[in-house]
């Protein structure tokens, strides 16, 4: 079938993990994600697609993080960004 | 990988993170029409799904504790592992206090804070890259999407069969090339069934299958090397896949399956990831690319 | 210190008129008028045969437990008082299944298929509860 072997993962980024004071949630997505780009070799300038795992329901008191809001963190403008439940 | 195929990308970042203080508060308070009779959290759901299967084909802690320990030993290799220095036992298991009765505390996937990321393009691109490509060989996703009211799916089949029967068919292989898996495991129960409607054992003969460390360091098919969401962290689906490709690169140090912890060298991994109780249900095989 | 009350049903235009049943001591599912499917949770369209019209039948309030769970910690304040406490789905005779507690019995005594009955617990702000207890004998 179609998609065997045409793609593949390139990249893993990973951040310090377990009670990290002192943290949001928005600044581990950073981290993780320029890590990735870095172990992947590429600059940040290449990824052009942005998909986040949804987020919990309303994590209190933090900000709504859309896909829109990390790309403009990592500054970035992706012709692909979505939010995505599984 | 729509957006690959479409040529709508290159290059797409795939990303998860929480700060564990909000992900216990939204898990404890995760509330819709069960409120009112007490059922919070997604141990309730997933204990309640454990326990008709208890019912239904005599599984229960002599099954789970396999899984848990299993992982825990798997944990203690990873640097990484938030449960690394807190080693568990088979006796520690049947002691341990209970949360959700079925479920144990060793049978809960840890809350915390972190992010998960990885990075995903056309093998076209990767062959060029720093890292060996892990290619996707295969995909499969099955959504029985039914609530706890109709809880006909919480013993299997989950959405695991028909999703691992697609994704084995784009693959081309069978489930004896396999060579680890990574499970999504946000209960113990939860790989358990997930492994039962993969078909590596028939229903109720997971206690028989687990025992003896078949999943552990020097077993016959590991799985959830890294100590998975039980002992190293919980990232979502990000916790099993990044691991499967690590592992393929072969970049996972004291836990590295092949000869320094007497497993195969993997060509082959078996990916997981679900949602709701069981409600929705996606696996990946992941192969090292050799040209 | 004043423990919050339990959490308050979602009292949506769904799932109102179930609530509002309850007030009275009925308990209420709906049924399409087309298929005759008897459904849970209430809404909008028929899942079996996508009929819009429904009415409400009344159950018997009997049933069997389906699986259950026992809560050994209170994830809020206002179960501190209940725990070890039991929640089940309990599958109604009429068919579907609803969460609800197990109430009237030591926790270690539920079983799956055990038989239950409706019982009813009023609670502030008006709102009314089914649970179950065992059917002797």
């Amino acid at each position: 079938m179609g998609l065997k072997d045409k793609y593949a993962i390139v990249g893993v980024g990973y951040t310090p993990q377990g009670k990290v004071p002192a943290r949001t949630t928005l600044s581990f997505h950073l981290e993780a994600c320029a890590n990735a780009i870095a172990d992947a070799g590429l600059k940040p300038h290449d990824v052009d697609g942005l998909i986040v795992y949804r987020h919990f329901p309303g994590p209190t008191g933090e900000r709504d993080l859309t896909p829109y809001l990390l790309a403009q963190h990592l500054g970035i403008a992706p012709t692909y960004a979505y939010q995505d439940a599984n | 990988m729509s957006a690959l195929e479409s040529g709508l990308c290159r290059y797409v970042l795939l990303t998860y993170a929480h700060s564990g203080d909000s992900l216990r508060r939204v898990l404890d308070e995760i509330s819709g029409d069960e409120a009112p009779f007490g059922l919070f959290g997604a141990a309730g759901g997933y204990a309640l799904a454990a326990r008709r299967a208890m019912h239904e084909f005599h599984t229960g802690p002599d099954t789970w504790k396999h899984i848990a320990v299993g992982q825990r030993q798997w944990a203690r290799l990873n640097p990484r592992a938030i449960l690394r220095d807190r080693p568990l036992t088979l006796e520690d298991y049947e002691a341990a206090p209970f949360l959700v009765e079925p479920f144990r505390l060793p049978d809960n996937c840890l809350v915390n804070d972190g992010g998960r990321a990885c990075i995903l393009t056309s093998l076209e691109r990767a062959r060029d890259l720093k890292q060996p490509p892990v290619t996707i060989m295969g995909l499969g996703q099955h959504n029985p999407s039914a609530d706890l009211y109709q809880p006909g799916h919480l013993t299997g089949p989950t959405g695991a069969q028909a999703a691992f029967r697609q994704a084995l068919g784009m693959a081309g292989i069978t489930r004896s090339d396999i060579d680890a898996c990574q499970i999504y495991d946000c209960f113990t129960y939860t790989v358990e069934i997930t492994l039962q409607d993969y078909g590596f054992f028939e229903p109720g003969q997971g206690a028989q299958w687990f025992a003896g460390g078949t999943i552990e360091p020097g077993g016959a098919m590991p799985v959830n090397t890294s100590g998975g969401q039980l002992a190293e962290a919980y990232h979502m689906g990000l916790t099993p896949l990044t691991e499967a490709v690590m592992q393929l690169m072969g970049r996972c140090g004291a836990r590295q399956l092949g000869p320094e912890t007497a497993t195969k060298k993997p060509e082959i991994i078996l990916c997981s990831d679900n949602g709701g109780v069981l409600q929705t249900h996606a696996c990946c095989i992941l192969r090292r690319w050799t040209p | 210190m004043t423990v919050p009350g339990k959490p308050s049903p979602r009292l949506d235009a769904d799932a109102a008129p179930f609530w509002e049943a309850c007030r009275s001591h009925r308990l209420q599912v709906q049924r399409c008028t087309a298929c005759g499917q008897v459904r849970w949770p209430p809404a909008f369209l028929c899942p079996r045969c996508h009929g819009r019209d429904a009415d409400w039948v009344t159950c018997s309030g009997k049933g069997r437990v389906y699986s259950f769970v026992v809560y050994h910690k209170a994830f809020h304040p206002a179960f501190e008082g209940d725990v070890p406490y039991v929640v089940a789905i309990v599958a109604l005779d009429e068919g579907p299944c609803l969460v609800s507690n197990i109430v009237g019995c030591d926790p270690s005594r539920v079983h799956c298929e055990m038989p239950v009955q409706v019982t009813w617990e009023d609670r502030p702000n008006r709102i009314t509860v089914p649970l179950f207890r065992p059917i002797d004998g």
